[in-house]
Formats: C-alpha cells, sequence, structure tokens
C-alpha cells in the first residue's frame, strides 16, 4: 500500500547530522506498522515524509505503487486530503468545532455536501464509540476521546492509508490500551494500513509488524503472525 | 461554506480581540457615513445656492463673455436675446430662461456714491424660480424688514434691491432714493432714480457689499439697450442633464457658449475640492488606522494558531485556503462593523438633526447655516466598501504568512 524506498532525510542538530539515512519499509493494508525507537531516532521524520507532509532528500515515497513524494505541493495536499488520514499526538481537533464538525471539516474540504459528510462523521464516530459526544468540543471531552476523534476524522474519508505520530503520548495506560486496541481492530476491518510512530511498549506490543530505527537508521524489521 | 463557518467561530473565540477591533470599525464607518452625510449636505446646499442664486443649470453667453475686459455695459452682449430666449422657452426640456443683464456703474445717495455690480432681471420669471424673490419677502425677518418686498412686474417701476452692505454703506433703507449712473452700451453717461424697495443677503460678504438687482425695463433705460441680453439662465425640467444640454446649446447656438452651473459656480468648486482633500485625508487616516487595527488583530490571531493551521494543512487543507480562511475573517468583521456602524449611524444622525445646532458662517461668507446629516445611501455603500476593501487588503498579509508556514514546523509549534 505505501512504500518507502531509501529514504533520507538529513539535518543538523545540534551541531551533528541527524535524520533518516537510507530506510525502505513497506507498510501493508490492513496492518499496523510500528515505527520503534527512542526519541531522536528518525520516527516522525520518516512519518512525516511517508505523509507527505515533508520530502526526503533522497529516496521515494509510492502509494498504492505510484511514486508521489516528487508530486508539486498541491497534488500531495491533494493527496493528504484523499488517501491519507492523520493522528497527532495531542491538539489535534479545532478548538472552535464540536466532535462532529472537526470529522466533517476533511470530508466538506473534498467536497461532500453538509448532509453527506454530518452522514460519514456520525458513523465513523459511531466506530469511535463517541456517538453521545458528537455536539461536544474537544474542550468538554477526555484526552481518550479527543484521539478518539481524531483517528474517526482520520478514517471517516475511507484513506488508504493512516499516519499516526505518538497518539498516546498524552494518554495514561488506562486511556492509551484501549485506543490502540481500537486502532488495531479497525486497521484489520477497513483494511486501511496504520504507520504509526511511537516509543509506548504499550503501542509496539499490539503492531503487526515493527520498524525498529537507531540513529535514523533502519536496524530491525519484526513482523508477527 | 466550512471555511466561513470556520472563520466565523474563530472571530467568536477571541470575543474580546474581536469586539475591540470591531469598536475601531464601527467608529470609522460612523466616521466616515456622518462625514458623506454632512458633505452631501454642504453640496446641495451650495449647488441649491449656485442655482437659484441666478445661474440657473445652463448658462448661455456671448462667445468670449467669461472672459472679461468689459470696459463698456453690454460689450459683450447676446443681441436679441430676448428673442432667443423665447426662441429657447419652446424647448421641451426647458422649464424657463431667464434673461440677465449684467452692468456696473456707481450708485449715488446724494452725498455719497458706491461702485456696484447690477443684475438685471425679469421680476416675474425670475420670482418664479430664484431664491432671490423668497429672500426678501420674509416679512420681518427678511434683510429689509417688514416694508421690503420683490421688485414689481410693471414696467415703468424704478426699483432696486440692494446687498446689506451696499445699503449700510449708502445709509439706504426700504424707501429710500437713489441714483443709478452708468455707461450706455453707446459709451455716453446715463443716469436712473430709483427707489429701494428690499434687502438682499446673497451669503458673500464682498457680493453683499456690490450687489444689486434692478428689472430689465430699469437697465434697458440706464444702458439704452433694448433686447440686448448679457445671458440666460435656463432651467432645465431635468437638472441632472445640464451637461448634456449645455453642450446641445453651444453646438445649436451659433455666436454663443454654454456652460452647465457648476462650471460657473466658482465656490461651489472651491468647497467641493476643499472638502474633498480634507475627507480624503481623513480617509487616507481611517485606512491606516482600519488596515493596522485589523492586520494586528489577525496577525495576533495567525500566531496563536500555528499548530492548528499545521493540522489543517497536514489534513488537506490547501494553502490558498488559508488565504481563504483569513480574508472570511476580514469579511466578517467587515460586515459587522458595517451593520453595526450603520445602526449607531442612524442613531446619531437623528441625534444630531434633532439639535438644530447652527454651523457657524463658513470662511467669506455672511451667515451660518444649520447642520444636517443627509441620508445618502451611496455614501453607506461606499463606506461599507471602503471598509470591507480595506479589511480584506487587512487580511492578507497574516493569511498569507499562515499558507507559507512549512506544515511540519506548524505541527511542531507549541
Amino acid at each position: 500500500m505505501l512504500q518507502l524506498l531509501n529514504i533520507t532525510r538529513t539535518y543538523e542538530a545540534g551541531g551533528e547530522k541527524a535524520g533518516v539515512f537510507d530506510v525502505s519499509l513497506d507498510v501493508p493494508s490492513g496492518q499496523m506498522t510500528v515505527l520503534a525507537g527512542p526519541s531522536g531516532s528518525g520516527k516522525t521524520t520518516l512519518l512525516q515524509i511517508a505523509g507527505l507532509l515533508d520530502e526526503a532528500d533522497g529516496g521515494e515515497v509510492r502509494l498504492e505503487g505510484v511514486a508521489v513524494s516528487t508530486l508539486p505541493e498541491r497534488a500531495r495536499t491533494e493527496l493528504r486530503l484523499n488517501r491519507l488520514g492523520f493522528v497527532f499526538q495531542a491538539h489535534n481537533l479545532l478548538p472552535v468545532f464540536t466532535a462532529l464538525e472537526n470529522v466533517m471539516l476533511p470530508l466538506q474540504l473534498r467536497g461532500l455536501s453538509t448532509e453527506e459528510a454530518r452522514h460519514q462523521a456520525e458513523a465513523a464516530l459511531a466506530s469511535v464509540d463517541l456517538t453521545p459526544r458528537l455536539h461536544h468540543r474537544p474542550t468538554e471531552l477526555s484526552g481518550g476521546q479527543q484521539q478518539r476523534v481524531a483517528i474517526a476524522r482520520a478514517l471517516a474519508g475511507r484513506p488508504a492509508v493512516v499516519l499516526a505520530d505518538e497518539p498516546t503520548a498524552s494518554l495514561d495506560q488506562a486511556h492509551g490500551a484501549p485506543l490502540m486496541d481500537l486502532v488495531h481492530r479497525l486497521a484489520k476491518e477497513r483494511g486501511v494500513a496504520f504507520l504509526v510512530a511511537s516509543h509506548d511498549p504499550m503501542v509496539i506490543g499490539r503492531a503487526d509488524r515493527v520498524a525498529r530505527l537507531v540513529d535514523g537508521r533502519l536496524v530491525a524489521l519484526e513482523v508477527r503472525p | 461554506m466550512i471555511l466561513a463557518r470556520l472563520a466565523l467561530r474563530n472571530l467568536l473565540r477571541q470575543r474580546r480581540r474581536s469586539l475591540l477591533t470591531l469598536l475601531v470599525l464601527v467608529a470609522s464607518f460612523t466616521a466616515l457615513s456622518l462625514a458623506g452625510g454632512f458633505m452631501a449636505q454642504t453640496f446641495q446646499g451650495l449647488s441649491d445656492g449656485a442655482i437659484r442664486g441666478g445661474l440657473g443649470h445652463v448658462q448661455i453667453l456671448p462667445t468670449g463673455g467669461l472672459e472679461g475686459g468689459e470696459e463698456g455695459s453690454l460689450e459683450k452682449a447676446l443681441e436679441g436675446g430676448e428673442t432667443l430666449a423665447a426662441k429657447l422657452r419652446q424647448d421641451p426640456e426647458v422649464a424657463e430662461v431667464l434673461p440677465r443683464i449684467q452692468f456696473m456703474g456707481l450708485l449715488s445717495s446724494g452725498p455719497k456714491s458706491v461702485a456696484f455690480l447690477g443684475s438685471a432681471v425679469d421680476p416675474t420669471r425670475e420670482a418664479a424660480h430664484m431664491a432671490v424673490a423668497d429672500r426678501v419677502k420674509e416679512g420681518s425677518k427678511a434683510p429689509g424688514g417688514a416694508g421690503s418686498r420683490w421688485l414689481s412686474a410693471q414696467p415703468e417701476a424704478r426699483e432696486v434691491i440692494l446687498g446689506i452692505g451696499l445699503a449700510k454703506s449708502l445709509g439706504a433703507t426700504v424707501g429710500t432714493s437713489l441714483t443709478l449712473m452708468s455707461t450706455t452700451k453707446a459709451g455716453s453717461l446715463n443716469a436712473v432714480d430709483v427707489e429701494v424697495v428690499g434687502l438682499q443677503d446673497l451669503g458673500l460678504r464682498e457680493l453683499n457689499d456690490r450687489a444689486l438687482t434692478v428689472s430689465l425695463d430699469t437697465a434697458e433705460l440706464l444702458l439704452q439697450a433694448e433686447g440686448a441680453r448679457s445671458r440666460l439662465s435656463v432651467v432645465l425640467k431635468q437638472p441632472q442633464r445640464a451637461d448634456a444640454m449645455a453642450e446641445r446649446f453651444a453646438r445649436e447656438l451659433p455666436g454663443t457658449e454654454a456652460h452647465p452651473w457648476h462650471q460657473l459656480a466658482a465656490f461651489y468648486q472651491q468647497v467641493r475640492m476643499l472638502y474633498f482633500a480634507i475627507f480624503g485625508f481623513m480617509g487616507l487616516v481611517l485606512f491606516l488606522v482600519v488596515f493596522l487595527a485589523t492586520a494586528n488583530t489577525l496577525l495576533m490571531s495567525v500566531m496563536e494558531r500555528i499548530r492548528e493551521f499545521g493540522v489543517l494543512r497536514a489534513t488537506g487543507l490547501q494553502a490558498r485556503q488559508l488565504v481563504a480562511l483569513l480574508q472570511w475573517e476580514g469579511a466578517f468583521l467587515g460586515l459587522a462593523g458595517s451593520l453595526t456602524g450603520f445602526v449607531f449611524t442612524l442613531l446619531f444622525r437623528a441625534g444630531m438633526n434633532a439639535l438644530h445646532y447652527q454651523m457657524p458662517a463658513p470662511p467669506g461668507t455672511s451667515h451660518g447655516y444649520e447642520l444636517f446629516i443627509h441620508f445618502v445611501p451611496m455614501v453607506y455603500v461606499a463606506a461599507f466598501l471602503f471598509l470591507q476593501t480595506t479589511l480584506q487588503l487587512s487580511a492578507l498579509l497574516p493569511g498569507l504568512k499562515a499558507a507559507r508556514l512549512r506544515v511540519v514546523e506548524a505541527l511542531r509549534h507549541v
């Protein structure tokens, strides 16, 4: 589904060269692939390149078999809107919108009518068990609920790939574990490729594939049955 | 519409800041529209004064009649002017033609003589269309007192209406006999005895000190110039056609030139230019105030939402849509400012008009006037467009700043 081929991205950090170096990775559909590694190992950098948020210095990103990393910014934004979904560490949601409106936003940006967007958004929020919280604003939701809204938003448009950057970082274990169980289940049910950057053992423990990064290099790829 | 909704919610999120910006906008709209209404009042007053003060809507003169340099009376005259006036009265677009003779000379009370600028008019036609007749018929409020009246229509009546300054310098009042002296069309000296029947306040001090009005018959007797007229003041049925009709008259009447009233109303033009300069400067200041206030509000708002913009861009919002989002915010601010400003203006206008405040006499004029703010829809439309344009421009900078953000940097922003 998503292929990273020999991705290199370097930058200066504290006078030293950092980033990711010659990383190749397949992110298959219906599975949760976790980029694991300590802070500074290049997880977020690789995730951002995979999500077409940043450009690699070298290598190629292929989405559904098509090279997309060299597309102009406008086309990459179109792809992000139509084929990718994102869940960030925190502050994912627009505080001025309700949960429902947050999920409707990318759908309406795609050109769906308000009614169609509402229908799909309600279904997405139902899939993360948030039907009773449709009209609550982010400040009226717990951290776990906010992340579930973000997952609903990422999934509402039926993307090919969902990219999540430390999705449990702002959650405690009690909220993080059910969230990742949900992600794992949705990946299977919907056939979506999930690429998650995390150093949380709880997240890594639920992964189908674990790509371990150290100092920007892929040192191990663990595929679980 | 999703962007519009997002923009509106963002403005409501920062209520206090939005409210402060709104106050600036309301004050600007109110200032602009009140000033516009006041300008409209002034321009209308001045144009009415010029048209009904004797110019009419179009003036027809002999060719070169505006160049000056006349040494004698009626040196440049419309020969057969009365016949031309009669012909023009048949024109379906013409309401009336008022022939006039402009002349000069000395007015003598016996011991004292003063130079004058005279206008000779048809008493009957003039009274129907020009304000000068109204001014001397206001009973005890008239400048000449209760006994004053307009010129008699009798051809043999030898009467004069004096500017208040001219009357004062001669010690003349209603009923005083004076002698008009001037050169005839042929160049010899002539004199006619006249009786003062009224005084007139023409609004300008210099004019009041020199002007007098007599009937055409009196002027013809004094100047020995039967049928000749200095100019014709044409009153149109449709005043807004003044320019077109002046062109038509100039084309169709050989040996004459025709001018719309505003070309000859020097005072009107001067005041208009002065007001445009003053209010243009005021507009510039308001533009800067509104521009900076709004740009500051929106820029602060952008700085506070950088991470939010990062998330929006990541989820597929195009850079140009971020610019559009800020434009919507500017548009909503402008709309709210204009609507609230409109209500405030109507309230202010009603209050100020109810005060019947007397404005001091403008420089060079002899009396003040009552402040009245006109309701001119175009002024409100112009104020709205002014504010809206300013806001869209001021929203452009924050919008471009937001659009230029790199997504990954925006997402890292704390």
